[in-house]
């Protein structure tokens, strides 16, 4: 016979959906439509959406304490271990030449992090915590992987809107850039040409670049060692040659199963009771300004460079001292274009990106040795 | 308020140290460069470009610097595909254009795209090869 205990059983399910976990799975849907049909940086939002569903389904096994996706998040995201193995990937495919064939662009990219201070300021005086405004304006790194690590150890319970405004607003570089610089420079400015001047790289000095920077920031910023050491080993991987199975695997096989598994434990994250608070809306809007800020700041930076070599600095160069290489870059280029089809910014754009890279691993380090955090 | 002014030493003390940091590195970079002893060449822009997209494809394969999968059609990239397409169309309607008297699209006698027998047939009948006064 089928009693009350065994319809309620059946149904347990059904009562057990909440309208926060209504408006999380709309949120999922969200994340798919903005994966498949605008291809936003589908390799993670597809899995982070397929995170935050399977996590707010009524009574999801998957979050239990051995769920599958607990798990997860404990085994990489809890320890850090994810984004550092992500860096590694990401170290083995940047070439940092165009930033050693112009040395000097490196300071674009700490201009470029301008905005995570300005927004830590913005997030205090709405009333977040310190660790909590610290973790809001390292989205302003506009580097996934360095909000995660950071957010991971100062605020854990905002990874979720953390890392779904810093991977959505580094696939929005074309939409949010372009406004920035065209408010702050003329047309004068922006029609600049740069001249170029290319010098043959060593491999001698490809080789010593990642082992001076780990050496530099990682005795300087012993917080920044994590972020900076995987990066810079992926990179002297792939500049030494001497180890190409590693390089690749790095690059493909490692990078990709870790990136299924980071994009699955950060939607796991994303439990309705937890990401739907007024607080969220703050990170999203805050970390939209970040980005602004920061571009802001590198194109006046910029601008004052242009100033000093007496006119030969397009300022637009100076809003690719971001972490997001090499959009950032190609999306100067595209900005410079509209104004003169013939001037060819993209390699001046390209080093100050990759200043970028390592400004912004270098700032995340910063954040933590000023908070006291990540030894 | 005690915040804000913390606030306000994170930010002088953080971007204080990021540019230290990074100004140390350009220091640095810059030496070794010079141990390079190699010499600077002026480049064009298109040539520098070049580069700077051969380096940026292989960036783009970095995750998170994800750009979505081109597509296929089969196994072959769709804009290749589609500009083999708009090369044959072309080829067949500029080939068409060419065979045109032979094939003799336009009717027998027409003024349009005669063929090379007819038109010389016309240019017989238009000069008068006798000489002339006779």
């Amino acid at each position: 016979m089928i009693d009350q205990e065994t319809i309620g059983l059946l149904l347990k399910g059904v009562n057990g959906v909440t309208w926060q976990s209504l408006v999380m799975i709309g949120i999922s849907f969200v994340l798919f439509y903005l994966a498949i049909a605008k291809d936003y940086e589908p390799l993670l939002l597809l899995p982070i959406g397929a995170g935050c569903l399977l996590a707010n389904l009524p009574l999801s096994p998957l979050v239990a304490s051995d769920g599958m996706l607990k798990v997860l998040y404990d085994m990489g995201v809890g320890n850090e271990m994810f984004p550092l193995l992500i860096f590694i990937g990401i170290g083995a495919l940047t070439d940092f030449g165009p930033l050693l064939e112009n040395p000097k662009f490196v300071l674009l990219g700490a201009a470029g992090q301008f905005g995570i201070f300005l927004t830590l300021l913005l997030a205090l005086l709405l009333g977040f915590t310190t660790n909590e405004a610290a973790s809001i304006g390292i989205i302003g790194a506009i580097d996934g992987p360095t909000s995660i690590y950071v957010s991971g150890i100062l605020a854990p319970h905002m990874l979720g809107p953390i890392t779904v405004a810093a991977y959505s607003y580094m696939s929005l570089v074309p939409i949010i850039m372009p406004p920035v610089v065209y408010f702050l420079t003329t047309k004068q400015e922006r029609a600049i040409r740069m001249p170029y001047s290319s010098r043959k790289i060593s491999r001698r000095t490809r080789i010593l670049f990642p082992i001076i920077v780990i050496a530099l920031v990682g005795t300087l910023v012993p917080f920044a060692t994590p972020l900076i050491g995987m990066l810079m080993l992926g990179n002297l991987m792939k500049e030494s040659g001497v180890v190409e199975r590693l390089t690749k695997a790095s690059s493909n096989e490692i990078a990709n199963a870790v990136t299924l598994f980071l994009g699955l434990a950060i939607g796991s994250t994303m439990v309705g009771t937890d990401f739907l608070k007024p607080s969220t809306l703050f990170i999203l809007v805050l970390g939209l300004l970040a980005f602004g800020l920061d571009c802001a700041a590198g194109v006046l930076f910029a601008k004052v460079l242009n100033w000093i070599t007496g006119g030969k600095v397009n300022p637009i160069i100076g809003a690719a001292g971001i972490s997001a290489f090499p959009m950032a870059a190609r999306v100067c280029q595209r900005i410079a274009q509209e104004e003169d089809f013939e001037n060819f910014l993209l390699m001046h754009a390209m080093g100050a990106n990759a200043a970028g890279q390592v400004a912004s691993v270098v700032a995340g380090g910063v954040v933590l040795a000023l908070m006291g955090a990540g030894g | 308020m005690e915040n804000i002014a913390w606030g306000l030493q994170m930010t002088v003390l953080g971007m204080g140290l990021v540019f230290a940091l990074l100004a140390l590195l350009w220091l640095l970079l810059t030496l070794i460069l010079k141990l390079d002893k190699e010499p600077e060449v002026e480049v064009s822009a298109q040539e520098a470009t070049i580069e700077a997209e051969r380096i940026a494809a292989i960036a783009d394969d970095a995750v998170g610097a994800q750009t979505p999968e081109r597509p296929t059609v089969n196994g072959m990239p769709a804009d290749l595909v589609a500009a083999i397409l708009v090369a044959t169309h072309k080829h067949r309607k500029t080939m068409r254009r060419q065979a045109a008297p032979l094939v003799r699209i336009a009717w027998p006698g027409s003024q349009i795209f005669a063929s090379r027998w007819l038109a010389t047939g016309r240019a017989r009948q238009n000069n008068n090869w006798q000489p002339r006064g006779k």
